[in-house]
């Protein structure tokens, strides 16, 4: 497992042996990106989609020299750029989220509406697993909830760097907020910062980021779902098991050892029992929340 | 109307977790109980949702879940969603 430590301005690059391809492996297209997890002290930002943080090295890297002299469009474009290799590991599941969409029901309007309003993946492919006609309201939103609860921890890391911004420009970026342009902006932040420019985040590079998957994630989802009816149903081909095989991938990205994996197994069996012998979809609700005590008094333990 | 009602909700609380974090946290320094609650949250949310997956009463489902648990392990991810699409369709072709 490969991670990057953001501490104290400067930014290490830790690769623990087996992934000695990974600098191959820059180009591949992966379904959120690679699979890394950011530590930033103690913070983790993980789930959802992800990013390749040798794409964000590389990438900062690269334009650095840019950030320096960039004027307001450069650093747009800038983000914009660093945000491509990105998208090629987004699109193809933007596509199959839309396809799955209409095979529970949603329209090739509702869809777009849902993800240009949320605009955070993990939260909307669980939501459409548990889509029914009509949808149990109180069970998507409380799981939507908790799948982007991280956003307060990536919020939360991010803060430090917004203070020389207006609250009227920040509460709008904040809508832009994912995995991605969180990960893209802050890493920028702490390299300019380590380069001791000043202020240490650049918004229109974090916007350009954000925006340019703003645009792919509703556009490919709303192209999903039109094409989605063409595919026939999903089931037959496999394509549901693209959601065991895109969380699987995701959660080894935030492995952190097996202690720190046990609220995840209390989860799965709690889960598991409760969606055997009780009907409707509060299985997730109880498996998330056993998962949670587990990892609050697993706390208190140590 | 249900559907519509759903999306705006989801939207609004997604945008509450977003902003959350800047306007709670930022003056703040979360507990190590806290902090670990945080950690542990995006996975046991997205195991649980997956939980059926593990119980499936079809063999070739399992079998297929199987598969792609070894490919997750080992492999990035868009090698690892054709592994486990391609194995879950085949082997309901086969099996199933």
């Amino acid at each position: 497992m490969n991670s990057i430590s953001l501490v104290n301005g400067g930014i290490e690059c830790q690769n623990n042996g087996k992934d000695n391809n990974l600098r191959n492996q820059i180009a591949r297209p992966t379904l959120y990106g690679c699979v890394d997890t950011i530590t930033i002290g103690s913070l983790t930002g993980s789930g959802g989609r992800e990013v390749s943080l040798w794409k964000i090295m590389s990438v900062s890297e690269a334009t650095l020299p840019e950030a320096i002299d960039g004027g307001s469009s450069s650093e747009f474009r800038r983000g914009v750029i660093s945000c491509l290799p990105v998208l090629l590991g987004t699109i193809p599941y933007a596509l199959v989220l839309g396809a799955q969409a209409t095979q529970k029901g949603l329209s090739a309007v509702e869809l777009p509406l849902m993800t240009g309003l949320n605009f955070a993946g993990g939260s909307e492919f669980a939501a459409i697993q548990l889509w029914t006609s009509p949808p149990h309201i109180a069970l998507i939103v409380a799981i939507t909830f908790l799948v982007n609860s991280r956003h307060f921890l990536m919020g939360a890391a991010l803060a430090p760097f917004l203070g020389h911004l207006p609250q009227r420009k920040v509460f709008p970026a904040l809508f832009f907020l994912c995995d991605e342009s969180w990960a893209l902006g802050l890493a920028d932040a702490k390299q300019r910062a380590a380069a001791g420019i000043t202020p240490a985040f650049s918004p229109r590079y974090y916007m350009g980021a954000a925006l340019a998957m703003y645009l792919a994630w509703v556009g490919f989802t709303a192209a999903g779902a039109l094409l989605g009816p063409m595919l026939g149903h999903v089931e037959t081909y496999g394509f549901d098991m693209a959601f065991p095989a895109v969380f699987l991938v995701l959660m080894r990205g935030m492995w952190k050892g097996v202690a720190a994996a046990r609220p995840w197994l209390v989860s799965l069996v709690v889960a598991a029992l409760v969606y055997l012998f009780i009907p409707g979809a509060w299985y997730v609700a109880a498996g998330a929340m056993s998962g949670l005590l587990a990892a609050w008094l697993m706390a208190g333990e140590a | 109307m249900a559907t519509l009602l759903t999306i705006v909700l989801m939207a609004g609380v997604t945008y509450l977790t977003r902003i959350g974090g800047y306007v709670v946290l930022r003056n703040r320094v979360l507990s190590a109980r806290a902090t670990a609650v945080m950690e542990a949250a995006p996975g046991c949310v997205l195991i649980s949702v997956i939980a059926p997956a593990f119980v499936s009463k079809n063999p070739a489902d399992l079998l297929a879940l199987a598969i792609t648990f070894v490919a997750a392990m080992r492999l990035s991810m868009l090698p690892t969603v054709l592994i486990g699409v391609a194995s879950a369709g085949l082997l309901r072709h086969l099996i199933g």
